[in-house]
């Protein structure tokens, strides 16, 4: 694609429509907001106030957590992408005896996260888990709380947060031509040699994206640290959380996010820079279909196959017990003592008869469903402009797109209060706060950089000779975009939504702040059911609810991208997609 | 034209603008709105449905008081949120309110919203049957008291005799056997902890030290953290108190009973000299509301001493109406009698509580 | 040189090769033809090691080498999208098979070098990433990085069939005669007749697994041993048998009325051709003419057959359509198939070239 100059392009009626909105849009609910929540902060009586600065700089445990943070992102990188690159392998690349059911283990992380999940490992391996009562059976002397510190945070988030290896790096890995395996087979190569030298080079461009990823996955840490990192082991999201939400040290709170926030800017940069250079993907028109791999070395396969089964036990644990859990009165499970006859279905009867207990969950499906159409609708035409245009303009655009990455999602809601708790001309002169856009407008906005991100990649990876094929044929803009370009991208597109449509059912932190008080989203009646304020059945509540996410979030992930990947794999970006980045947020809230 | 209508479907992004326009009144903007039982839009609603926004609603809180209101003749819709949240809420509402009436949230929250403007000043009918010291200090009163509540440090009587028994807080981190033995928080963003600490900051009121804390007093907040076992993220208190990993910690009074019969547990609670923080649950008119009359009408009510009473009786409370008192449970009525009230100066606290939050997160709480 | 014994290939139920006998001479460019999916790169991986066959026994230089992995039966590889590892330049992929091996990098060094310059690589071009070359440099690449290793035998699948039309040309010269100076026994998969033909010393075509015929170019043109060779082959006319019938009249009649009957488009002339005197002239009428240029190919309806032929323009006057017209034909270029075996039937000279 060649750039297209600015003036050039704004001549096309599309381009102008599209544009027209999307300035608005940006302008109304990305910089303004945005905008006034940092300048409220930083400028309080109209002067720059360096106290945030002051009193973070002087306080060792800010500066620790930060530290902290920092060392679990730089190891999360490393880790992740271990075990990412292993379970894909084993899934999609060699030929392990049971590989489906494998994936089906692996791909738990699709369904569950955040602070369930902690729990859950902590469950296992933590003071009064199964494994360790095992473990401390053979070993009389050893130190039941173990599992706990910098290592226990980093293990449960490293088999947390493979999602995106799964997603990305397996889809990629399809992309691999086999007749370049095969070639070096042919010569000799061995099947370290062939994965060493021929197929990761390959993935680079996506094992570059999804290490970005799990890197801001370990800047956003929350729930793992929370539950099990014990008082070495503490992380600065929590701390940013607490001065959200407390109005005189939210200037706290915006300066530790805007140095998250620059540090993930600093790391699309790099990754941006790294992906140009050099071409990793197959020079072929004509690929054949990756086939998986027999490897050879007896021991060598054996030893893979251990591995892989244990990966499988550590992976799938958790989400049995949480199952089991959901069963359980709420002592059996703080006191850790399950027993067989302690499990009863009392909980689903408690939280599905409550009053209006089905409501939260049409009120969440229904929210999460129109913002992930929004986003992602909206964003295809967007995301085709940008990558079709480039030019100083659209890169302006493009980098205003991107400020959700750059605020956790509780500053974007205080500043869309801020902004509009009075009329305001942006919105015609409404006030938005009470009302049920408000929040609609937050999930749209949070989801917008990971949605863009994902899309351009997928656009790029049309044949661009499709759409002039179009034109000369006759056909407008509007038209072949609809009739050819969507239904290449629709497939990337569904997937995307799925995922938005998932991390946002159990959102909590923009429905405090912004959720119509009598349409609540499940997160909040999550929260209200499951603090202990709320009495001793809220542990068990967690796990019911968990249970019910992961049914819908299961179910997501089977209607849209289990079929649409049986349907047509190939259209799926090939090393388009991954370019890109996860939502910063699902990464928040899942870690 | 009809391209232009094209376009306008066809373009997703182009929908939101349909819904800022259409909706902004609130409700229309999300189908799930148009469900909603009692169309409970704020402004132009027609409906004499009253909104209520509480952090009381919990244990079946909620329902009982809807079945109650109704049967009195009111109509109305609770919704429940945390303290800090609702307070927030209220705040974020206040040029477009929802809520007509709010309470539950104590004397820190209601000081907060009433200083952003976003409650109003009334009498209730029931005015005189409360003391005045449990509510609003302020020359017009936006809120008035309804359930005091005491919040405690409680420990495992089972294990700890009440002659072994520590005396007061400062005793957690100065007496060798509590040190680690006691829950300590880990964040501060409940009112019941941050009660505890105003409880134990003000009694170093000094308008010289930082914040207006003696060093003393810093020096006991940093022992508490120094000597304290924090407490583990969804795993309640009495769960680890009947696990054996603490003896004691931080509660307020109304969960204790529950509590022991759901963890099979037996605690006993602390007296200190100076008594203990009462924080008082208020209600309070929420301004702007389109149905003034009727929301006084169901405060009045509410707050009666003949409701509160009963509220009192079922839910195991103590009123702040002395007229209701006589009719909550005699086991509460004699227990909250035996627990002196601390003195604390609410608008000092008012004043200071963000700053020393804030100071307690980042150079005290590890 | 090379000899498949029985072989027999299946993917799960399907049987992609029942029963395949073949054999390769030393130094000699072996073609395996057919349409698509007709199982002849299903040949050639299982002669590479690719693939296992389920019965059968593959032989290289007298040695069975059927349960040996592809790297062990010293043969090089052209992949039909040449497979070039996208991650690395030019250099490294020729090197790559060196390196595996272990050899010294001196050595190695200097055996790429020559490799490149015999296929016409320059230094240059050695430090760019493939991505950067043209298809027909790709290619080379491709074949340096497999006679690099010195194998006794190179395998090509399609290696032409991602080039436009003119490379393609160009190509296929250039392969053939590297192949010729290299002297390497080669074995070529391809779906181009053309290709085919032209370039090798022996073609086995292939047909739904099966060899249908085994020979040398002209043979598998001129004597089509059966009717889906004669028919994938080259261009001809059906014939019908009131125009067998015809010929029959007028020649000693040894052609089978009942059979499927073909004649090749530039066996049959509108002029008597000089020497022969078995040629038997029939009457028709000219359906349509389409000009060329260097010929025009006509289309003459006689006896109910639609006879095709070509006139070379060489400045004569040919007739128009509409016109009546003589074809003149020789019986001994018929080529006739049993409707039911489809194999050829009266010549028992094509009968024999079947393998």
């Amino acid at each position: 694609m060649n750039p297209t100059p600015a003036r050039t392009m704004v001549r096309s009626p599309f381009v102008l429509f599209v544009g027209v909105i999307l300035t608005w849009f940006i302008a109304a609910f990305l910089v303004w907001p945005n905008a006034n929540v940092l300048i409220e902060t930083f400028f309080p009586d109209g002067r720059f106030s360096g106290r945030a600065a002051e009193k973070l700089l002087s306080s060792e445990r800010a500066m620790k957590s930060l530290g902290n943070s920092f060392l679990l992102a730089a190891a999360l990188s490393v880790t992740v992408n271990v075990v990412g690159i292993f379970i894909v392998l084993v899934t999609h690349y060699f030929r392990i005896r049971g590989a489906r059911i494998l994936f089906l283990g692996y791909a738990t992380t699709f369904i569950y996260g955040g602070i369930v999940l902690a729990a859950g490992y902590k469950f296992i391996y933590g003071d009064k888990g199964i494994v360790t009562a095992l473990l401390s059976d053979a070993f009389p002397g050893m130190d039941r709380n173990w599992f706990s510190g910098f290592l226990a945070v980093l293990v449960v988030m490293t088999f947390a947060t493979t999602t995106n290896h799964m997603l990305f790096v397996a889809n990629a890995l399809k992309g691999v031509d086999h007749q370049t395996i095969e070639a070096a087979k042919n010569m000799g190569a061995s099947t370290w040699t062939i994965l060493r030298r021929i197929v990761l080079p390959m993935l680079k461009p996506t094992l570059f994206a999804v290490t970005i990823l799990s890197f801001l996955t370990g800047l956003g840490a929350l729930s793992a640290p929370q539950v099990l990192g014990g008082r070495e082991f503490q992380t600065i999201t929590p701390m940013i959380l607490t001065f959200t939400n407390s109005p005189t040290s939210r200037d706290l709170a915006a300066l530790l996010a805007v140095i998250l926030g620059v540090a993930t800017i600093l790391m699309l940069t790099v990754m941006t820079r790294m992906e140009r250079g050099g071409t990793n993907f197959s020079v072929s028109k004509v690929s054949s279909a990756l086939e998986k791999q027999k490897i050879t070395h007896p021991v060598g396969n054996a030893l893979v196959h251990v591995a892989a089964y244990v990966l499988f036990a550590i992976y799938t644990l958790p989400v049995a017990l949480i199952v089991i859990y959901s069963f359980a009165d709420s002592a059996a499970i703080q006191t850790g003592q399950i027993s067989l006859d302690s499990l009863t279905v009392d909980n689903y009867i408690r939280v599905l008869t409550q009053s209006s207990a089905l409501r939260p969950f049409v009120v969440s499906i229904v929210y999460s469903a129109v913002a992930a159409a929004i986003a992602v609708g909206g964003l295809l035409f967007v995301a085709r402009l940008l990558q079709k245009h480039r030019n100083w303009l659209t890169a302006v655009f493009e980098y205003l797109l991107h400020i959700p990455w750059i605020l956790p999602s509780a500053l974007l809601a205080l500043g869309l209060i801020i902004s509009y708790d009075h009329p305001n001309p942006l919105v015609g002169g409404a006030v938005l706060t009470g009302t049920t856009v408000i929040l609609l407008i937050a999930f749209v906005t949070v989801k917008i950089p990971f949605t863009l991100r994902m899309l351009k990649a997928s656009f790029a990876s049309v044949n661009s000779s499709l759409e002039e094929a179009g034109a000369i044929m006759g056909a407008g803009t509007l038209y072949i975009f609809r009739r050819i370009l969507l239904p290449l991208v629709l497939p990337t597109a569904a997937a995307i939504a799925a995922l938005n449509f998932n991390s946002m059912l159990d959102d909590y932190d923009t429905a405090i702040f912004l959720a119509h008080p009598l349409v609540q989203p499940l997160g909040l009646v999550i929260k209200a059911n499951t603090d202990g304020a709320e009495g001793a059945e809220g542990v068990s509540n967690t796990f019911v609810y968990t249970v019910l996410l992961m049914i819908i979030t299961g179910l997501t992930m089977y209607l849209v991208y289990g079929r649409a990947r049986r349907r047509d794999a190939s259209t799926a970006p090939r090393n388009g997609a991954p370019k890109d980045a996860a939502p910063k947020d699902t990464v928040l809230s899942k870690s | 034209m009809s391209l232009i209508v094209h376009k306008l479907k066809s373009v997703a992004a182009a929908a939101i603008t349909v819904l800022l326009l259409a909706g902004c009144a609130g409700g229309a903007g999300s189908p799930a709105a148009s469900e909603s039982a009692s169309s409970g839009t704020s402004a132009g609603s027609s409906s004499e449905t009253l909104i209520v926004y509480t952090n009381s609603n919990g244990e079946g809180r909620g329902e009982w008081l809807t079945t109650k209101a109704a049967a009195a003749g009111f109509k109305i819709e609770i919704v429940g949120a945390g303290g800090a949240d609702a307070t927030n809420k209220l705040i974020a509402e206040k040029n477009n309110p929802i809520a007509d009436v709010a309470f539950g949230l104590n004397n820190m929250y209601f000081e907060q919203i009433k200083a952003a403007d976003a409650i109003e000043s009334f009498t209730p009918s029931w005015a005189a049957e409360v003391e005045a010291g449990l509510g609003d200090q302020g020359d017009s009163k936006a809120y008035w008291p309804l359930v005091k509540q005491a919040i405690l440090l409680g420990y495992n009587s089972d294990k700890i005799p009440a002659d072994k028994a520590p005396q007061d807080w400062t005793d957690l981190w100065t007496k060798d056997e509590f040190k680690d033995r006691y829950e300590r928080v880990t964040g501060l963003g409940t009112a019941t902890a941050q009660l505890v600490f105003a409880g134990i900051l003000t009694r170093y009121k000094d308008d010289s030290g930082e914040l207006g804390i003696s060093d003393e007093g810093w020096r006991q907040i940093e022992q508490y953290f120094q000597n304290g076992n924090p407490a583990v993220a969804k795993t309640d208190l009495f769960a680890r108190i009947a696990a054996g990993d603490v003896d004691t910690g931080q509660m307020p009074s109304s969960i204790i009973p529950e509590r022991e019969k759901a963890f099979k547990v037996n605690v006993d609670v602390v007296k200190p000299s100076v008594g203990v923080p009462f924080a008082v649950e208020q209600v309070a008119l929420v301004k702007g509301t389109d149905k003034k009359d009727q929301a006084l009408k169901f405060i009045d009510w509410f707050g009666s001493a003949q409701v509160q009473g009963e509220w009192a009786q079922e839910f195991s409370s103590m009123p702040a109406n002395k007229a209701a008192a006589e009719k909550a449970r005699p086991e509460v009525v004699e227990f909250s009698k035996t627990l002196k009230q601390q003195e604390i100066d609410w608008n000092f606290v008012q004043e200071n509580i963000g700053a020393w939050v804030e100071k307690i997160e980042l150079e005290y709480m590890t | 040189m090379i000899r498949l014994e029985n072989i027999e290939v299946t993917f799960g139920n399907f049987t992609a090769i029942p029963q395949l006998n073949l054999e390769v001479e030393r130094g000699e460019f072996f073609t395996l033809l057919g349409p698509s999916g007709c199982g002849k790169t299903t040949a050639l991986r299982t002669l590479a090691g690719f693939i296992d066959p389920a019965a059968g026994e593959v032989f290289i230089d007298g040695k069975a080498v059927t349960r040996l992995p592809s790297d062990k039966r010293q043969v090089g590889m052209v992949f039909q999208n040449y497979a070039l590892f996208p991650s690395m330049t030019v250099w490294e992929n020729i090197a790559f098979g060196l390196r595996v091996r272990k050899e010294k990098p001196a050595a190695s060094d200097r055996l790429v070098r020559d490799i490149a310059q015999r296929v016409d690589l320059s230094a240059s071009q050695l430090r760019k990433n493939v991505a950067e070359l043209s298809g027909g440099q790709q290619q080379r690449v491709a074949v340096a990085r497999a006679l690099v290793l010195q194998p006794k035998i190179l395998l090509l699948d399609e290696p032409l069939s991602n080039l436009d039309a003119k490379l393609r040309h160009q190509l296929r010269q250039q392969l053939k005669e590297l192949q010729s100076e290299f002297g390497i026994t080669t074995v070529y998969v391809t779906h181009d007749q053309d290709e085919a033909l032209a370039m090798s010393d022996r073609i086995a075509v292939f047909n739904k697994g099966v060899v249908e015929q085994v020979g040398t170019p002209q043979t598998i043109y001129d004597a089509s041993a059966t009717e889906f060779v004669c028919t994938f082959i080259g261009d001809s006319s059906v014939l019908t048998s009131d125009f067998v019938s015809e010929l029959n009249r007028h020649s000693d009649g040894t052609l089978a009325p009942g059979a499927n009957s073909y004649l090749r488009v530039e066996k049959a002339s509108l002029t008597p051709p000089a020497g022969n005197t078995d040629a038997v002239p029939v009457r028709g009428v000219v359906v349509s003419r389409s000009y060329h240029g260097l010929h025009s190919r006509y289309t003459v309806r006689c006896h109910g057959s639609e006879l095709r032929l070509l006139v070379k323009e060489d400045g004569g006057v040919h007739p128009v359509p509409g016109a009546e017209a003589t074809v003149y034909v020789r019986p001994v270029h018929v080529l006739q198939y049993d409707p039911q075996t489809g194999e050829a039937v009266g010549n028992p000279a094509l009968a024999a070239s079947r393998p």
